[in-house]
This record gives structure tokens, sequence and C-alpha cells, in this order.
């Protein structure tokens, strides 16, 4: 699920283009989870509203009109991966597993899961299910699908998250058994919706050579609705598939409008034009909020921002000078001014809402305290900096995307702070493809801004803390840690491990983690969202939605 | 004048191989990774980025990549567009209905409008009616399309609730009423452009000889009006023809404030993510068009003016 949020589009996995910034993909904001919000994720807070308002009078709602920011070209998440294409394939496509309000792996097309050994994963198909053409949803199916979904030309955003597959295999008339490379938690995530599996018929695949989800080849899924009509960069329709095998949900039909101007798109919300707005950009949340009818709620994204040193680079081979930037770095200012609070300060790299199957976001931010601080402190960072081989300070440069203007405002207030330690730091602002292209490069000093997609508490940190990461770190003691991690089975002694492993990074400072983000949704006041949080949107969305009185 | 034409049409093949190869370098130069691209920030292994570069082709020296794409080309296969993964003539054919409504009717607003309002400020040159037109022309030629289209918005759809916001409509009234709102902000520069331009080509034919000559001699003011305007003609119509070009570039803008799934809002999401097949195709396709309307245009010369018929023949 990684993404990059393009222009609109979005990326879960990946840094966004936009999420952020509000405006497309995703935004950043602050607290408040959604009153009736699961256990689970983030902490409520006051300045919008809930999702969950008013009362649910039971009654059906005929039409939901949705305005996302952004424009889909494609609905097959493994053509185009940005967070929006995840939400949309979420109501249509199943993979053999889902992801709960929790955050947990659950049961989807596969009614059962077993694991009978830490590489062995065992996938009993549901009975009964059906696709929406009618045809039986089968094992060859399924295990095409698979193929597809690794083929990196009919999947090119995500067939890399199957590398650690070894095997996919019918072991009985409704069983599929899929084991891994190594063992690996992250894997049990890969076969579903919310991450590399969509599920169509073999037939469907076949007849346009592997191309779906395309406006001439419409998907053909097994999920709650089907698409009944796409227009890219337009709109898309769903209308609800009554021969689905979970709960029905109450909106019969959904049409999701893609307005790719924040200011179009406020104007029809404030005309009235759509019942739900995903990613409200942060900027402009006010005048949503103004908005007649309306209610602005705001829930942490499961988005990281933070710097990166390369730590093979001269200054910041040093670890003085990224303790010194670690100390001039003032996190609670930048929540508090450049994301007006929408935001949590970040103490690690994995949030507080990815141990959604195991703890609160309370309980996980207790187990996160042990990670060591860099709190904001000049006199330390002008200390750090003197012990280091550029005691009289350095000029040093960092791009941000143009998408995350927050992490522009944030990289100037840095600037500020740094040039009292003679250190000069110029800020500069790229388009998000030539961002991503100037990350590959492995500059000095960089932002790190991801999107966590599955409620994997490893999903990012592993890839920081392991071989091929971006700050070019390496810590015996580090790597042993992720790499006992990885073949742990208990997933407390796993997170454990993890954050062990991030506690043991951050006495050397390869990364400077700034924020964990938030993002908005707009509701009308006709209705509600229950139990809504950052894993609603991958989920079956609709069935939360009811007609509020 | 066959000779003429076809003379034209080889100038035209020649033009467009010459653009879609600066084009394509200008593609292959401007930063960014598209294989990173397709990913995002997300973790990805070196071999993967390789498999997906070499998939399309991405390592491959310049020239090799431009011909296989320039071979698909001539055979009329645009190829997939790397970020959708639909075939480019469909995703062309899809669009481009709708751009050329909104270009057509911006087009058509913009001569009805703009000529008979430039003639008439000629006309009364000096009056207040002349330095209002001549203001709001001003206006109309400086303002951005997108500020023009937030404005309408505004006023015409939000306050005032005469037309949708955004999107396309179903069915030929409905969607005439949509592209309304669009039309007229792109028709706005267009239409004041005309009307300086109109105003400035039938002022100076007012002041030559031969208008006071025709007057002198007592020829009624519409007969005199008559030689005027055919003579002013010939810059209004090749105005006109770089209009198309103008027009173009202006629904880029237009459609994503409109939320518009056109060529405009196309080839804005091409060219930054780098989907080379789309843009190729569309540069081409555009430079296609415009060089027609150049062909139009001179044929309109022909038409309009014996003193060039007779030297386009004569040669």
């Amino acid at each position: 699920m990684g993404q990059r949020g393009l222009p609109v589009n979005y990326s879960r996995r990946g840094v966004l283009r936009t999420m952020v910034a509000g405006v497309s993909v995703l935004s950043v904001s602050a607290l408040l989870e959604a009153c009736g919000a699961s256990a689970g994720s983030g902490t409520a807070g006051d300045k919008g509203g809930s999702a969950a308002a008013g009362q649910d009078s039971g009654k059906p709602i005929d039409l939901l009109r949705v305005a996302l920011p952004g424009s889909l070209s494609n609905l097959y998440p493994g053509q185009e991966s940005g967070i929006l294409n995840y939400y949309a394939a979420a109501v249509c496509l199943e993979g053999l597993v889902g992801v709960d309000a929790q955050g947990r792996i659950v049961p989807a097309l596969a009614s059962a899961v077993v694991r009978k050994d830490p590489k062995t994963y065992v996938y009993t198909l549901r009975q009964n299910a059906t696709f929406h053409d009618g045809s039986p949803v089968t094992v060859d199916d399924v295990l095409y699908s698979i193929q597809m979904a690794r083929d990196s030309k009919v999947s090119p955003s995500t067939a890399s998250y199957w590398a650690n597959l070894a095997t996919a295999a019918k072991t009985g008339s409704s069983e599929i058994t899929l084991t891994s490379k190594t063992a690996d938690e992250a894997f049990g995530w890969v076969p579903g919706n919310a991450d590399a599996l969509w599920i169509a018929p073999k037939a469907a695949w076949e007849k346009v050579n592997g191309k779906i989800g395309t406006a001439s080849a419409l998907l053909v899924g097994s999920g709650p609705y089907k698409v009944t009509s796409f227009a890219p960069d337009s709109h898309v329709e769903f209308t609800r598939n009554d021969a689905w095998w979970g709960t029905k949900p109450k909106v019969a039909r959904i049409r999701i409008d893609f307005i790719a101007d924040d200011n179009t798109r406020l104007l029809a919300w404030q005309a009235g034009k759509a019942d739900l707005a995903l990613n409200v950009p942060l900027a402009a949340s006010d005048q949503w909020k103004r908005s007649a009818h309306s209610r602005i709620v705001f829930t942490p994204d499961r988005s990281y921002a933070g710097l990166t040193f390369n730590t093979s680079v001269k200054p910041f081979d040093d670890p003085h000078v990224r303790k010194a930037i670690a100390y001039a770095v003032n996190r609670q200012a930048i929540v508090r001014d450049v994301l007006h609070g929408h935001g949590q300060v970040a103490t690690a790299l994995s949030t507080p809402e990815q141990f959604g199957g195991l703890w609160t976001a309370e309980e996980a931010t207790r187990q996160l305290a042990v990670v060591p601080q860099y709190d904001y402190d000049l006199a330390k960072a002008k200390a750090e900096l003197a012990q280091s081989r550029v005691p009289g300070g350095f000029t040093a440069n960092i791009t941000y995307p143009s998408t995350g203007p927050q992490l522009g405002t944030a990289a100037l207030a840095l600037a500020a702070d740094l040039k009292k330690l003679g250190i000069t730091l110029n800020v500069k602002e790229l388009a998000i493809e030539q961002w991503l292209a100037e990350l590959n490069k492995g500059p000095a000093l960089s932002f790190m801004w991801y999107f966590n997609t599955t409620g994997d508490p490893g999903e990012l940190a592993t890839w920081l803390l392991s071989a091929g990461n971006p700050a070019k770190y390496t810590s015996a003691k580090v790597s042993g840690l992720v790499a006992q991690a990885a073949g742990v089975t208990d997933p407390a002694r796993r997170a454990m491990l993890l954050i062990q492993a991030q506690a043991a990074q951050a006495a050397d400072v390869a990364y400077a983690p700034l924020w964990w983000g938030q993002s908005a949704v707009a509701l009308r006041d006709t209705i509600g969202l229950s139990g809504y949080n950052s894993y609603t949107m991958v989920g079956n969305w609709p069935g939360n939605v009811y007609a509020a009185t | 004048m066959t000779l003429f034409i076809l003379r034209r049409l080889g100038m035209t093949v020649v033009l467009l191989l010459a653009l879609s190869l600066l084009v394509f370098g200008l593609m292959f130069a401007a930063p960014g990774d598209l294989a990173r691209n397709l990913l995002g920030t997300k973790n990805v292994t070196p071999e993967a980025l390789a498999q997906i570069r070499a998939q399309y082709h991405l390592n491959e020296p310049f020239l090799e990549q431009y011909w296989r794409w320039l071979a698909g080309a001539v055979t009329g296969d645009f190829g997939t567009s790397i970020r959708t993964g639909g075939s480019v003539g469909g995703m062309l054919t899809s669009r481009v209905g709708l751009t050329a409504a909104i270009s057509g009717l911006a087009f058509a607003l913009s001569v009805l409008v703009g000529v008979p309002a430039g003639v008439a400020a000629a006309l009364r040159r000096g009056s207040w009616p002349d330095r209002l037109l001549v203001g709001v022309s001003v206006v109309g030629v400086s303002a951005p399309g997108f500020a023009v289209s937030l404005i309408l918005l505004y006023v015409f759809a939000v306050g005032l609730g005469w037309f949708p916001i955004y999107g396309t409509g179903s069915g030929f009234l409905d969607g005439l009423w949509h592209l309304a709102l669009p039309s007229v902000a792109l028709a706005l520069g267009l239409g004041a452009f005309v009307v300086k331009l109109t105003r400035a080509a039938v002022l100076r034919e007012l002041d030559e000889d031969y208008v006071m000559f025709a007057r002198a001699r007592g020829l009624a003011p519409g007969r005199v009006l008559v030689i005027v305007l055919r003579n002013a003609a010939i810059p209004i119509v090749t105005s006109l023809g770089l209009m198309v070009g103008y027009l173009f570039g202006g629904t880029v803008l237009i459609e994503v404030t409109f939320a518009l799934p056109g060529l405009g809002a196309l080839l804005e999401q091409s060219v930054l993510f780098k989907d080379f097949p789309v843009v190729q195709a569309l540069t081409v396709i555009v430079a296609f068009v415009i060089s027609m309307t150049a062909l139009l245009v001179d044929l309109a010369y022909l038409a309009i003016d014996p003193r060039v018929r007779a030297r386009t023949v004569r040669r």
C-alpha cells in the first residue's frame, strides 16, 4: 500500500502528495477521534465534530454523495495505488483478508485463516461467495488474481509487496496455501485489499489482458458494492450488491465525484452537493467548518513525518551533528503552529495507531515512551555541535514536496533555529515527482513522509531500520532486534522488540521524528459514520454510514 | 493550388516529427523518475525498480526509446499509458469530445461577441462605449483563467445557483448547461483578445485613404463598412487561427477547476507523472490540429483576398 499521492493520486505507503496538504489525499490535523470510535485509535479532541454525531435513524440511504480531492484514472490499486484508489476499491474488490476497525486482519473472501507454521498460511475460501457477474468465487480465480497481483506489468504499484511469497497453491477444493520465503508477520497483510490483493474472476482478467479497472473494463469484484459507471477523472458510481455475504449496508448507491481543485470542492460542499468529503485541506478546514449543516472530524491518519539523516555523508556521519539538529527541532511548536494542533508530536517511527490490533493508541503511546527523546533545547544543541567535527556550523539543503507545504513551513522554522547555531539550512520546494526522484538519490538531509496502510507496527519501522534504509544506517544491535522481531509470532513480543529497536536507533539519531499526522473529513449533518478512524476507509466503509436524525 | 496544399501537408509532417522529437527530449530530460512515480516513497528493492524501468524500456538510449514510440505511432498505435494502464488511443477518444465541445463553445462565443464588439468600438472610436469596451477587454486579457473560473463559480453557481458547479452532466442539454460556465470562463480572455484585435484592424482600415475616397464619392456607410471589413479580415482570421493553440492551453486550467475529464486535465496529470506515451500523443494531435487550422486560415486568405489568390496561383 504505498502510495504516492499524486495529484492527486495518493499513495498510501508513501509519501503522498496529496494527502497531507489537505488536499488531496490525506491531510493533517489533530485530535479528536470520533466519538463513537472504537478503542484502538487515536485520541479525541474537540476542534471539529464527531463522525458519529446524531442518532442512527435506521433509515436506508438511497444515495451517498462523496467528494474526493484529486482524481482516479484507474480503479485497480495494483495499477494506480493512491490512498483514494484503496478507498474506492475497498467497497468493490475483496482480498482473502481485510482489516477491521481496530486495525486487525480479519477474514474476507477467506472464511478462515490458519497460520500452520511461521511461514505457512492456509486460507479456506468462503462458501457461496459470488462475483458481481454471478459466477462463484473459486480457488482458480483467487490464484489467478494472486498471479496478476505479482505481475509487475499488470500491478506495477504493488507487485513488490509479494516479494516474500514462496508458493501459492491449491491444497483443497476450497483451500489455498501461501508460503513465505522468510517468517514475517507482515506477510499476513499481503493477501488483503488493504495491501496487495484484489480478487477478480479469472475470465475478467483474461478478457482484458490483465488491464482491469479502466473505464472500458469496469471492475468485477465480490465486495458489497458493484461498479455501475466510471469516468476517469470525473466520477464513479456504485450500487449495492445484495448477494454479498456480509451484513447489508444501508446505503443503496454511492456516487464519488473527483474534484481536483480545492476551491471548487469547497464551493460544491457549501452548495450542498456532497454528503461526505475526504481529506479536507488542513489550511482550509475553518472555511469548511463554517459551511452550513457540516462538521469536520480530525483523526490520526497513521502518517509519519520526520527528518532522515544520511549517516554515510558528511557532516551527518557525525552523531553530534545529528543530535544537535534533533535538539534544535521544536516539535511542540511545529504541531501547535504549523499543523494548528492537528497532529501529534512523533516520538518514534511507528505511529500509536499502528499497534491497533494489540493496544489502544494510549497504551501504544505509553509503550513508545521508552524511546529516548531530544526535546527542544538550543543550549544542548549548541553543546552537541561544539563537540562535533564542524563546531562552527555548516550549510545543508532540504527539499519538500509541493503537496506537503507543512513540511516546508516546518523546515523554515527549523532553519531559523539552526541559524542560531551557525548552521545554514536551505529549504527548497519541489514538485512531488521531482521530490521522489530526489529522495532516490539519497540526499544528506531529507524528509520522510509516509502513510502506513496496514495495522502492522513494523510497516515503516522495519524498512527504516533494515539494510537498504534511506539513512544508510547500520547498527548490529538494531538489525539484530529487527531480525528477531521478524521471526517472532507473538504480536506483543514482536511489538516490544520493534520498540526496542527504535529506542536503540534513537540513541544514534539516524531519524528525527517530527509528527504523526491527522486527516480531516467533512460530513453533512444528515449522515453519521460510526466508529470512524484511520482504518475505516480501507474496510467496508459504507457499512458504517447511517442516516442521522 | 493542389500543389500548395500538398506542400503544406508535407511541411506539417516534418513539423510533427520535429515537435515529437523535441517533446520526447524534454520529457526525457525533465527531472523525476517514472518508476518512482509509480511506486511513491514506499520501500522497494532496487531490483523492483530496475524491473519496472526495464518493462517500460526506460534504460534504453534516448533515440532507441523515441524510435520505439515513433514506430508504433505511425501505425496508429500510441501505446499504453504508464500511469493508468489504459490504451492511449482509448483515453484520448473518450476525452476529446469534451475538450472539443468546451473549445468550440468558447471559440464561437468569443468570435460571435468579440468581432461585432470590436467593430462597434472602432466605429465609435473615443466614445465612452469604446473606452468601456477597451477597458473591459484589458481586464479580460489579463485575468488568469482559474481566477475568472472561480469568480464565475462563486457568483453564478453558488450565489445565484443558475449553473452547476462541476462535472459533465448527462444528456445533451444537461451537458451543455454544465459546459456553459467553463466555456464562458475560457471565452472571456479569448473574446477580449478578439475585441482588441478587431478594433485595431478596423481602425487601421478606417484611416486608409480609400475609405475617405469612398466616402467622398458618396458611397453608403454600409457599403464602405463592407469594404473595410473585408480588408480588416486578414489579420482577424489569422488571429482566430492562432487562438486554437491558446484555446487548448486554456482548457488545462479550466478543466481542472471545473472537474471536467477532458484532454487538458489529462495533459496536466500526464506531464507531472512523466507519462510520456500520453504526452506524446496529445502533443502530436494538438500540433496537428493547429497545423490544419493554419492551413485552413491560409486557404481562407485565398477566398478573402484576390491579391493573395493571384500570387499563390502564379507560384
